[in-house]
């Protein structure tokens, strides 16, 4: 016999802990395996599991005792899946980039989505007959799905901190095993999640095949290269930093055609098999290539205090050491680039990392130079990573509006920023950073503008220069000179005759001087020519962190249109993804709630009341995932770091609602409705003030920032936890298939919620997704104010 | 081939350059006989053979492909070909670009990095008559050194930037066609010319899409 136990509650919370873990760790697995974008769309399509269990729930109606069995065999099944999964994930020889026009490759997609979805809906089926057992109190068996959420939530990011994503997969497993000796002791259950643990175990011991880095990604490539090895790794919750070794790897960003001088013998480095930068071995001649490189352009003006935001593996710093600057302020994401980059450098060529001159910050550009106040003579950072609209999703605080103005903040008087990035076809990513500078230079009360800026151009970069200050003319005859030496073209600059320019690199459009022209005018101007520009350039803003986003929703289905999809290529995968997940998730969990209420309709609810039923618990299922992941993207600006802050924060709202799911169980039936619209209301306010309030609070040191942000979300996360257990504790004590219907409308609404959320975010910012929730909770809060007294007790 | 395959091939690429090619402003005189004259259907596997004329790039085995019939045509018209010139192209891949330079004059040095291919590429372009065409199995980062200097040099696979060797071993006056970008993803196809006095200048021409030039001899 099972009983509501706190035995049970521990169980529900280690197989919903387990089921987090496993969402978080498949996403870096496919990060590694596939790209970014790919994975989201796959783990999204995975968590439909989570409605399907509801479905099932809703379908068969089991009677207690039935749904007591189930209950067993849904928790003694987790493990095993939770071990299996991945591995056969692993067998699976899907190439995604073919996806578009190789129908072969659409029976090995749904493979695999039923493969990832199927640990999934054990572990929610489990949760869910044990919610369903909880007749009058559903809310402290749901808050402990909550709170074993948040705790997979960090324990993850332990997990990850000590050994590979590939291993750290089989770890929910072991959880879920452990979950089922609190629920029976019957030897059948027991063995099978002794067997799921130990599959989990001989993969965490490195068992389990190595995961096949997607063959398109650029490690693979170079793996190919006669005599490469990988020598070194270094894993983490950011990502996987690998070291490859290859006599014929080389890295050189728009290194100029005039360089005639040796080339350095370099290691490349990777992140998730994506190649970052490079260690160099710089001794003797070699030490020259530095100067020919487009992002030392800055250095003609001869800085002596210099902060280079992105490190390239070292090859930013090799750059300011090798054009004598003083004292370089080295920010570098990922830990494991600095660790490779020193033990990595040859002894003829010590790591720039450990020079003296060099201090090394790890973490959030903009998280750094919020506490570290300079004043620098330059600040350099490169473009980000805008490769064929594979990033269009990546979230980034560091090239915003609002970022680029700290990084002028930080400049000692007639101090620079640069920011050097690959050069695109018709120009997007420059022409987006040229009028973001000049906005920066005007926000923060520059002088003329036209005086403060400078684009350069080479053959497949662009570097813009801001002054807030205003540059000489001894600034741009030394520019001038570092131009011409190295085929370099200036495209602006104080004082500028554009008509008697002419370009030593031709690109074909005018965009770049048009562009700048535009920018050095007036705001107005700047803001008129971005929207006559055919592509996204407007500047990116911590409200739309997207700077990487260039394309209209028009243009991406006007690709789509094209036979075979010619110009596919050439789309932004991100969002193309992001919105297939959201077809296809509506789609099927539109399937999952209709047909089985269709088939069952003699034995569901009447169609009124099951109609709001679901929308009560769509409603909250999506306002809930996008006040998430809106409240999330602002707030992790707040804290600085982007994986750390995330798990944190998503730790603190998921115990929080946790808390508030538990403490519903001591409230009246008739709070619900006041709380769920005070929650709609208060994600008004945050809508409103929440951005702003963060931005206020950035100089604050990091424990405030940590104090606000609990300030922040705690009250708000308590508050969500509260309209599911609420709508619940009316269901349960129904022998009408309710709860089965309610876990599967709520679990599919957010399941299209997720996607739908990013792009909306995308498009019209995270403001406006926290809108959305608002309206979703009080629509709900109507809903349920319109069903009191329903069921008779 | 029987005369009447030999008929419709020949139908089939005029219809090819005048749809595809001529339609897109390719002009150049040498290119558009070229592009007439080569038989593209030799250059493709049999099981892919009746789409060779098709307007897209298609698979030639060892993850490469055969680029699309306009970008082939928009390539050699950028070298200005004319007889007596000496290329040297990097990627030989299935020989059809060599082929189409070498109809149109020039005299090819071509390197591959995939022996497979290189070996292919050779035996079919000596079955077809290209005599003019060498092929060697090599790293085509480091061009062909002793065969430079060169009039031109095409490269048909994506590169991370302007392998200098290449720029080296171009002649004054001389061009030079590369894809350069990401190994994935959009690259961009630079004409890089060197003037008289040894002086480089650039244009980017448009966003393509190329497999990737891997160094390494495999």
């Amino acid at each position: 016999v099972i009983a509501v136990t706190s035995g049970l509650g521990l169980a529900v919370a280690l197989l919903s802990g387990a089921g987090l873990a496993y969402e978080v760790l498949l996403i870096r697995v496919f990060a590694i395996e596939q790209f970014h974008h790919f994975a989201a769309m796959a783990i999204s399509i995975a968590m439909l599991g989570f409605g399907l269990s509801g479905t099932a729930v809703a379908f068969a109606d089991p009677a207690a005792e039935r749904a007591r069995q189930w209950l067993i065999r849904s928790s003694a099944a987790a493990a095993p899946l939770l071990a299996a999964s991945p591995l056969l994930a692993r067998t699976i020889p899907l190439d995604a980039a073919r996806i578009p026009w190789d129908p072969g490759q659409w029976i090995r997609l749904a493979a695999l989505y039923l493969t990832l979805a199927a640990p999934f809906t054990a572990v929610s089926l489990a949760m869910l007959l044990a919610i369903r057992l909880a007749l009058t109190r559903p809310g402290g068996l749901y808050g402990a799905t909550f709170l074993g959420s948040a705790a997979g939530s960090v324990l993850t990011i332990m997990a990850l901190m000590l050994m590979p994503a590939d291993r750290a997969v089989f770890l929910p497993a072991c959880a879920a095993a452990a979950g089922v000796f609190l629920v029976t002791r019957r030897p059948g259950p027991v063995l099978w999640s002794l067997a799921g643990a130990g599959l989990a175990l001989a993969g965490l011991v490195g068992a389990a095949p190595e995961l096949r880095v997607n063959p398109y990604k650029e490690l693979p490539r170079v793996a190919a290269f006669p005599e490469a090895r990988r020598v070194a790794d270094r894993h983490g919750p950011l990502g996987w930093v690998a070291a490859m070794d290859a006599p014929a790897f080389r890295y050189a960003p728009g290194l100029s055609l005039q360089y005639g001088g040796a080339f350095p013998r370099q290691a490349g480095l990777f992140v998730d098999g994506e190649a970052v930068g490079a260690v160099s071995d710089l001794s003797g001649e070699a030490g020259e290539f530095v100067r020919w490189l487009p992002a030392a352009l800055p250095f003609a003006l001869a800085p002596r205090r210099v902060a280079v935001l992105g490190t390239d593996g070292g090859l930013g710093l090799e750059i300011a050491l090798g054009h004598g600057a003083d004292s370089v302020l080295a920010v570098e994401l990922y830990p494991g680039i600095v660790e490779l980059a020193r033990r990595l450098a040859p002894p003829a060529s010590p790591s720039p990392f450990a020079d003296p001159r060099v201090r090394v910050a790890i973490g959030d550009a903009r998280a750094i130079l919020n506490r570290e106040t300079g004043p620098f003579d330059l600040v350099t950072i490169g473009g980000g990573a805008g490769v064929g609209g594979l990033h269009a999703l990546s979230e980034d605080f560091a090239h915003t509006s609002e970022a680029y103005q700290l990084y002028l903040a930080r400049l000692a008087p007639g101090g620079t920023l640069a920011v050097t990035q690959g050069i695109s076809l018709p120009p997007r990513a420059a022409v987006r950073s040229i009028l973001t500078v000049a906005g920066a230079v005007r926000r923060i009360g520059g002088k003329a503008v036209d005086r403060g800026l400078i684009v350069a151009h080479s053959w497949s970069t662009v570097t813009v220069l801001a002054r807030p200050g205003g540059f000489d003319a001894d600034d741009v005859r030394a520019l001038q000179a570092w131009t011409e030496s190295r085929g370099v073209d200036l495209d602006w600059y104080p004082g500028v005759d554009t008509a008697a320019l002419h370009p030593v690199n031709v690109l074909g459009s005018p965009d770049l001087i048009l562009a700048a022209t535009a920018a050095t005018r007036s705001a107005e101007a700047a803001a008129a020519f971005a929207d006559g520009y055919p592509f996204t350039v407007r500047p990116a803003s911590d409200a739309r962190p997207y700077p990487q986003h260039f394309l209209p929703a028009g243009t991406t289905l006007e690709m789509l249109r094209q036979d075979r999809g010619a110009l596919l290529p050439f789309a932004e995968w991100g969002p193309i993804a992001a919105a297939a997940a959201v077809v296809q998730a509506a789609v099927l969990g539109g399937l999952c709630i209709l047909l089985p209420a269709f088939a069952r309709r003699g034995r569901r609810p009447p169609l009124g009341r099951w109609a709001r039923l679901v929308g009560y618990f769509g409603l909250i299922g999506f306002a809930y995932m996008g006040a998430e992941i809106a409240a999330i993207q602002q707030l992790q600006l707040l804290l600085g770091h982007p994986v750390y802050a995330v798990a944190g924060l998503l730790a603190l709202l998921l115990s929080a609602s946790g808390l508030g799911a538990i403490w519903s169980d001591r409230q009246p039936d008739r709070h619900g409705a006041p709380v769920a619209a005070l929650l709609g209301l208060t994600l008004v306010a945050c809508a409103l003030w929440l951005l702003a309030l963060v931005e206020a609070l950035l100089p604050a040191s990091f424990w405030w920032r940590t104090l606000a942000g609990l300030v922040c979300l705690a009250p708000v996360g308590f508050l969500m936890g509260t309209p599911f257990a609420w709508g619940l504790r009316r269901l349960t004590r129904e022998g009408d298939g309710s709860v089965g219907w309610a876990w599967a409308s709520n679990a599919f609404a957010s399941v299209v919620a997720a996607p739908l959320a990013t792009l909306v975010a995308m498009e019209r910012g995270s403001p406006a997704v926290l809108g959305l929730a608002a309206a979703a909770y009080l629509m709900a809060a109507a809903l349920y104010h319109r069903a009191a007294g329903y069921p008779p007790a | 081939m029987g005369p009447g395959q030999a008929d419709r091939t020949a139908a089939e690429r005029h219809e090819m350059v005048r749809q595809q090619i001529v339609a897109l402003g390719v002009s150049d005189t040498a290119t558009l006989r070229a592009m007439r004259t080569v038989p593209r259907h030799e250059f493709v596997p049999a099981e892919v053979r009746r789409q060779a004329y098709g307007d897209h790039p298609l698979p030639i085995g060892y993850g490469q492909t055969i680029s699309q019939p306009y970008m082939v045509a928009f390539m050699t018209e950028l070298v200005r070909p004319r007889r007596g010139m000496r290329v040297l192209e990097v990627g030989t891949g299935s020989g059809y670009q060599a082929a189409v330079l070498a109809e149109a004059g020039a005299t090819v040095f071509t390197v591959e990095i995939i022996g497979a291919l290189a070996d292919s590429a050779g035996e079919r372009l000596r079955r077809l008559g290209y005599t003019g065409v060498s092929v060697r199995h090599a790293d085509g980062h480091a061009g062909w050194p002793e065969a430079a200097p060169f009039d031109a040099v095409i490269v048909t696979a994506a590169a991370g930037y302007v392998p200098p060797a290449l720029v080296d071993q171009l002649e004054p006056g001389g061009r030079l066609v590369i894809p350069v970008g990401s190994i994935y993803g959009v690259q961009n196809l630079v004409l890089v010319e060197k003037g008289a006095q040894g002086r480089i200048s650039t244009r980017t021409l448009l966003p393509v899409r190329f497999v990737p030039l891997v160094s390494g001899l495999r």
